[in-house]
């Protein structure tokens, strides 16, 4: 955390040196978003028949924005977001592969059956990105960012099905129903404390200082940490964000 | 309609001595999306021997054999069933853990017995056949014997409150479908069986483990010790059902004819005789038990709380020579 505020420090203080204009120039903005979208792989395996039910969650965007502008119509905007990237959704698999990995224990096998999965994922974000100004209501922008994690939480429950151990031939494990215990599982710890990623959107000035914000933000690196192996499929963060603005100055 | 569970892939229906099996058609029901050659429900000839199906998974990327037979019932013309543990063989998939034969008097094998060896598997697939509950005894009373060690299953089985898996032999089938669901329903204990047994007998070894465990892994303060019974019960309900003996039932189920339990086995490195006489609670019709109305179980365990998951790891059982007599039938 306090390597993330320095790197954050850094930032605002040599954004305007860089930028080789005043302070005076700055503008300062607050947000108030929603973001909604999946931590998902990039394509749904086949393993995947159904989707049952999809859930947003109390996934809010708030924050500062500070813009500078630059040369012409280009910018560059950065700022610290607190956001949630949430969600909640239900699945029917069939021959979804698996591996419980608990200490030197190890249960790999293919599962049929239903599982609800249960994300959130709080976090404080930077972004730092160019704005180009496409008229005076509408600014384009678009760059990395990077985030880091206060609160993540990866669970869920695996029920109504069972598993072929080894392989869809090897030997056939009923799981839990749903108030069952034995399918629960929680991957929090095997959460990557920091996510890198791209980001892009639009700003439009409603009117006066009030604007609304449109974003994208596309995960490049893995929600779990490289040597996590229970999900076999890659899960990226990707979700979009709607929210209000308000200039301050 | 049977139901086979997932870790067999011999299947032997049992028929009337009699019985014509040169042209049946077995039907089989699949795992949705999976196919079956031959084809499902065409009529085979079982007389010369299994009929091998091939099973293909649904995307075609999997198959499995399986070695389908009929086999007439084969009448034990001796007057004890001797049991000695000789015939032992690895799992058939991949070689982890050993499986016990049952011999019948004409010299084939049969698979009347079972562990729960494959429960074992689920919380550690990677140890060592002799590392398993269930093992073989390299020097048994004579030839070989059957060796149960209580186990710790890991933190996988502490999680699933199922810390310990106790060495277990028994006649019946072990079910690992229900092995982390409900484990108790995992032992169906009992084969078809035409004969009155008056008494069971043979010889064990046992040393008990140092720290008694409980299903939440605390520590308990608690001697362990082994258990050795054998029941018969009627094997249908009154509307003809299959009824089966499981681990929550096995002492208590209203089926039950008969119930023999050694109830003093001690610490002991010399191999120690044991016996116990089945006592009866019920009438046996004869008619009944030549048609095989009646089943029989016989059950080594190295924990006798080891069903619920209680018992002290490192627990040992060593039987051999195991001898079961009958009454002489008028």
């Amino acid at each position: 955390m306090k390597r993330f505020m320095i790197v954050l420090m850094a930032v605002m203080t040599a954004f305007p040196l860089w930028a080789g204009t005043g302070l005076s120039d700055m503008k300062w903005g607050v947000r108030l978003g929603y973001n909604i979208g999946g931590t998902a792989p990039l394509s749904m395996p086949a393993q995947v028949r159904k989707l049952n039910s999809f859930t947003p969650t109390a996934s809010i965007n708030t924050g500062v924005d500070v813009r500078m502008p630059l040369k012409d119509r280009w910018g560059l905007t950065t700022g610290l977001h607190f956001e949630n990237k949430g969600l909640k959704a239900g699945i029917t698999a069939k021959g979804y592969h698996m591996a419980l990995v608990m200490d030197e224990s190890e249960l790999e096998g293919d599962f049929t059956g239903r599982v609800d999965i249960n994300v959130k994922q709080w976090m404080f974000t930077l972004p730092v990105m160019a704005t180009y100004t496409l008229s005076p209501k509408v600014m384009l922008k678009a760059g990395p960012y990077v985030s880091l994690l206060t609160n993540g939480g990866f669970d869920g429950d695996a029920y109504n099905g069972y598993l072929r151990q080894d392989n869809p031939t090897g030997p056939k494990v009923e799981m839990a129903g749903k108030d069952g215990k034995h399918g629960v599982f929680e991957f929090d710890d095997d959460m990557r404390k920091v996510q890198l990623g791209i980001g892009g959107g639009a700003d439009w000035a409603v009117g006066g200082r009030l604007g609304l914000c449109f974003e994208l933000s596309w995960g490049l690196l893995p929600v779990f940490k490289s040597d996590f192996k229970t999900i076999k499929e890659t899960l990226y963060p990707i979700y979009g964000t709607i929210g209000f603005t308000y200039q301050l100055n | 309609m049977v139901r086979i569970p997932s870790t067999d892939s011999e299947v032997i229906f049992t028929v009337r001595r009699k019985a014509d099996v040169s042209s049946l058609a077995p039907r089989f029901v699949l795992t949705p999306g999976a196919t079956i050659v031959p084809e499902n429900g065409s009529v085979q000839d079982f007389s010369h021997g299994p009929v091998k199906y091939v099973v293909t998974s649904e995307d075609k990327a999997w198959k499995r054999e399986y070695q389908v037979s009929f086999k007439p019932m084969t009448r034990m013309m001796k007057d004890t069933l001797e049991i000695d543990f000789e015939d032992v063989e690895s799992e058939t998939k991949n070689g982890t853990y050993y499986i016990w034969k049952s011999r019948n008097e004409d010299g084939t094998l049969g698979n009347d017995w079972s562990t729960g060896n494959a429960g074992f598997y689920l919380s550690n697939s990677k140890a060592a056949p002799d590392d398993y509950p269930t093992t073989v005894l390299a020097e048994g009373r004579s030839g070989k014997g059957v060796k149960l060690v209580t186990r710790d299953t890991g933190t996988f089985g502490r999680w699933v409150k199922m810390p310990i898996a106790a060495g277990n032999l028994f006649l019946g089938k072990f079910i690992v479908e229900s092995a982390l669901l409900s484990a108790l329903k995992a032992t169906q204990f009992g084969i078809p069986f035409d004969k009155r047994p008056s008494k069971i007998e043979g010889y064990y070894k046992y040393q008990a483990g140092t720290q008694f465990i409980d299903k939440e892994s605390k520590v308990i303060d608690k001697n362990d010790i082994a258990d050795i019974y054998s029941v018969m019960y009627i094997n249908h309900d009154a509307d003809g059902n299959p009824v089966y003996l499981y681990g929550d039932d096995v002492f208590t189920n209203s089926n039950i004819v008969a119930i023999a339990r050694v109830s003093d086995l001690k610490n002991t490195d010399q191999w120690t005789h044991f016996e116990a006489e089945y006592v009866y609670q019920k009438e046996v019709d004869l008619d009944l038990l030549e048609n095989y109305g009646y089943s029989f179980t016989i059950v080594f365990t190295s924990s006798i709380t080891g069903a619920s998951f209680e018992g002290a790891v490192g627990s040992t059982l060593c039987v051999d020579e195991v001898r079961v007599s009958f009454s002489k039938e008028e």
